[in-house]
């Protein structure tokens, strides 16, 4: 790709990026969110014709106009979000679109060929399972595989992949890698869009870093180091204060203890407790279970035995209005679809488990919502026009800070984050990360699950390390290393109990 | 607002063509006649609304209307049939039922987690089906009960016919009522957030159930005081009365602006909806072109009453059809600005 120039209506989203890819390579692409990789991997693959630039294959300019016009010169996109029919079994998926020679819609389906390619296909990419298995019976570990036979039952040159492992187990991350080492041999070049700097690291033969639409950096993957890819993507030194100081620690009132909880589907019961002003970190691979843990806290899914308390009141949500009437808050995992309603206001989302206990007699009380919503919108910086502005307009990070003004304007006393960073910027990571500080200041207990580590070992007084459903080691601040973490994480170390409390 | 303008002017429009075809559409008795069906047509209209903006449906409505009806013939009719019992007895029962109707459904779909559009399908062919039992496949006369002063009588009296009909007034106070209720009470706020996202209303601490099953008993009340008002109106029950009727109120609530996929309408966009599907009905009577045929003599050209259906359906499907180009292009505009944010410094995104 040359000079490759897309704006949009009072913006350049590109600006004569160029990249070049060749055969037998791993280009990782990164930046930050909003730099323009999706946008040029979107031009590559035909969803959007450049204004300017050129797009040569073998040295052949050639025009994509269209998503099949890419297709048919051997550029496969795989999604972040798998694109998949779960009720149709691996051949179908595979062969979709695809699935007679003639381009008839009433051809006949040539199941018996069809699953015999499939099964060459699945050989290639590592994957044993029949043909016919169901899609929705696979893990997305498989199903990511499954995208990739896909791309090359198409006889795909070139591979992208937009963040694959941001939701498979490290397991399954691993399998990936070895795949995708082996397509590279096999003379594919592959993009390898990623934010995890680790795996980027180990898999890129070159790294292309984007930023404001323009190609800042193009390092060769052995030149390359964490710190010079961080200061290429933000432009700037990473400041030293990105994790804030913690040096206030949490004093000894116990705020809330959980004793043999029994989450719904995990394996074991789980104790711990936080204390006033702590920040108490949960880590743990994808399907540990920290997120069921979370919800059975507050109420979503209740716990099947064991007791809580909160302060010294026994405390057993049966939904999420008891641990919010207790002062237990959470702010989701997934906040499109459990934080927020996006056809309302910013408003209305930052108001509305407030918006019964400021009304009275029933009637809304649209002067202290605006003030309430003013207020946060000022506290957390929320870049919105006004606020009345529609959350599904905002980005992804201001939109996580409306989750979060959600519960600042109600007292927390116990505040859970689950993946409170997720797919946000850095500068808005920066400004979330000093609220959390600033709250746990305040006195609240604040419990931060994240995949994150450089988070967890940045923001958390201690670290629940979980296991497949069951604590694997609570690590203290002083013993927070990415390496003692991470092997508690996968089981290659045993967590010291005499941290437990 | 933008839809509740558009359609407010093409109300308007279509008023002005019909008012121009044929004087009489405004004429007292025409005048008189359509705002009563609009009424009666608006009030349960606004019942579907609510389930309709909270994100479910309810197909049990025309159902609803008619078992009500049917119930005060059969309690209060003082002719062959009915057990002459007095209207005080008779409206408190047959809208306590409706209001049971409602809860039942209510709790059906939530407590249950059934799908409201099976469990309100059932509930149609269920109440038709006692409705009928209670007629016994007739009819059950209302002749010489003071209900029928309901539909015929009403308020400002002009040469002793009134002109606004007393379901023009409870059209208009549950109008009112409807108004504070979904755009200035925290019950409102939360139907809106139920239909805008139900996980997020249910993690805010909503009680997602209990507002849900409000929704449905509001929509069989409301189709019970319509009841009331249709059987005042025709003066006799048969089990036919409020057949399809949910679809009129389906149709309204979506000319009016509510999404069936919920979160979104207003109370005036739901009355203008249904003064548009009333007036469509009134105007295929009444439009008219006078013209002059070949042998010289003077005749009038009106729409075939056939075409009732057709009409109707090509207007709702007119109305979506802009609605959906307006949507799209909007969100066009939308990914554009969003792309344009996102291509531009992190400082400047909104």
């Amino acid at each position: 790709m040359q000079g490759i120039t897309k704006t949009f209506p009072g913006v350049t989203a590109l600006n004569r990026v160029s990249l070049r890819l060749r055969a037998g390579e791993v280009l990782a692409l990164m930046g930050e969110n909003g730099a323009g990789k999706s946008t040029l991997m979107k031009v590559l693959g035909g969803a959007y014709p450049p204004d300017d630039g050129a797009i040569l294959i073998d040295g052949i300019a050639v025009t994509l106009r269209s998503v099949r016009d890419a297709r048919r010169l051997g550029i496969a996109l795989i999604h972040q979000e798998l694109m998949l029919a779960p009720n149709l079994d691996i051949t179908a998926n595979i062969f979709l679109g695809n699935e007679a020679h003639t381009p008839r819609l009433l051809a006949p389906v040539r199941t018996g060929d069809l699953r015999q390619r499939t099964a060459a296909l699945l050989k290639r990419v590592g994957l044993r399972v029949p043909a016919d298995t169901l899609v929705s019976t696979l893990s997305t570990g498989q199903m990511q595989l499954i995208e990739i036979a896909k791309a090359l039952s198409l006889d795909a040159r070139i591979l992208v992949m937009d963040e694959p492992t941001s939701s498979l187990t490290a397991a399954e991350s691993a399998d990936l890698f070895e795949i995708v080492r082996q397509l590279r041999v096999e003379g594919l070049g592959i993009i390898y869009i990623s934010h995890r700097m680790e795996e980027v690291l180990v898999l890129a033969d070159r790294i292309t870093v984007l930023r404001d639409g323009r190609a800042v950096g193009d390092l060769e993957g052995d030149a390359a180091t964490h710190e010079t890819i961080v200061a290429l993507m933000v432009g700037r030194e990473l400041s030293r204060h990105y994790f804030p100081d913690r040096t206030a620690s949490s004093d000894d009132d116990v705020v809330f203890t959980a004793r043999g909880v029994v989450v719904p589907g995990a394996p074991a019961p789980i104790s711990f407790s936080v204390k006033r002003g702590e920040i108490l970190g949960f880590a743990g691979l994808v399907g540990a279970g920290r997120t069921e843990l979370m919800q059975t806290i507050f109420g979503v899914t209740p716990a099947h035995g064991g007791e809580m308390t909160l302060g010294d009141v026994r405390f057993a949500p049966a939904n999420p209005r008891d641990a919010i009437d207790a002062g237990v808050f959470l702010v989701p995992e997934d906040r499109k679809r459990h934080g927020l309603v996006l056809p309302m206001s910013v408003a209305e989302n930052a108001t509305l488990p407030n918006v019964g206990r400021l009304a009275r007699w029933g009637t809304l009380d649209h002067v202290a919502e605006r003030q309430i919503a003013q207020t946060q919108v000022a506290r957390l910086r929320i870049r919105t026009p006004t606020i009345l502005q529609q959350v599904v307009g905002l980005s992804g990070g201001n939109q996580q800070k409306v989750v979060l003004a959600k519960w600042l304007a109600m007292n927390p006393r116990v505040l859970i984050l689950d993946e409170p960073t997720r797919g946000i910027d850095v500068a808005a990571k920066a400004e979330i990360y000093q609220e959390i500080v600033a709250l746990a200041d305040s006195g609240i207990a604040i419990l931060l699950v994240s995949s994150e580590l450089e988070e967890v070992i940045g923001l958390c007084d201690r670290v629940i390390v979980l296991r497949e459903g069951r604590i694997g080691g609570i690590v203290p601040r002083a013993r927070l290393t990415q390496e003692y973490v991470g092997a508690l994480m996968t089981g290659q170390a045993s967590g010291d109990p005499s941290h437990a409390a | 607002m933008r839809r509740e303008l558009g359609m407010f002017v093409a109300f308007l429009c279509m008023c002005a063509g019909l008012w121009f075809s044929n004087p009489d559409f405004l004429g007292s008795s025409n005048a008189i006649n359509t705002t009563r069906q609009i009424s009666m047509l608006g009030i349960y209209s606004l019942g579907m609304a609510f389930v309709i903006i909270a994100g479910g449906i309810d197909l049990s409505i025309g159902s609803v209307i008619g078992l009500t009806g049917v119930l005060i013939a059969k309690l209060s009719s003082p002719g062959a049939g009915g057990l002459g019992y007095s209207l005080w007895i008779g409206i408190p029962v047959a809208l306590g039922a409706a209001l049971f109707v409602g809860l039942l459904q209510g709790l059906l779909i939530t407590r249950l987690k059934l799908q409201p559009f099976i469990v309100t399908l059932a509930g149609m062919l269920l109440l038709r089906g006692v409705s009928q039992t209670i007629v016994e496949g007739g009819t059950l006369s209302l002749g010489g009960s003071p209900l029928l002063h309901l539909a015929n009588g009403g308020v400002v009296e002009v040469a002793g016919e009134p002109l606004i009909s007393y379901p023009v007034v409870i059209f208009a106070a549950a109008a009112a009522v409807a108004t504070y209720v979904l755009h200035f009470s925290v019950f409102g706020r939360y139907v809106y957030a139920i239909g805008g996202n139900r996980e997020a209303a249910e993690y805010s601490g909503i009680n997602v159930k209990r507002v849900e099953t409000m929704t449905y008993v509001i929509s069989a009340g409301l189709g019970g005081v319509a009841g009331i008002c249709y059987a005042a109106y025709i003066g006799q029950m048969s089990q036919q009365v409020g057949v399809a009727y949910e679809l009129y109120a389906i149709s309204a609530a979506v000319l009016g602006g509510c999404s069936l996929r919920g979160g979104q309408g207003t109370v005036l966009g739901i009355v203008i909806g249904s003064a548009i599907m009333r007036v469509i009905d009134n105007g295929i009577n009444m439009f008219q072109i006078p013209f002059v045929d070949e042998r010289g003599v003077a005749r009038i050209w009106r729409l075939n009453p056939n075409w009732t259906f057709v009409i109707v359906g090509a207007v709702i499907l007119l109305a979506v059809v802009l609605d959906q180009i307006v949507h799209m292009l909007q969100s066009a505009r939308r990914t554009r600005a969003a792309a344009a944010a996102a291509g531009s410094t992190s400082g400047q995104e909104f």
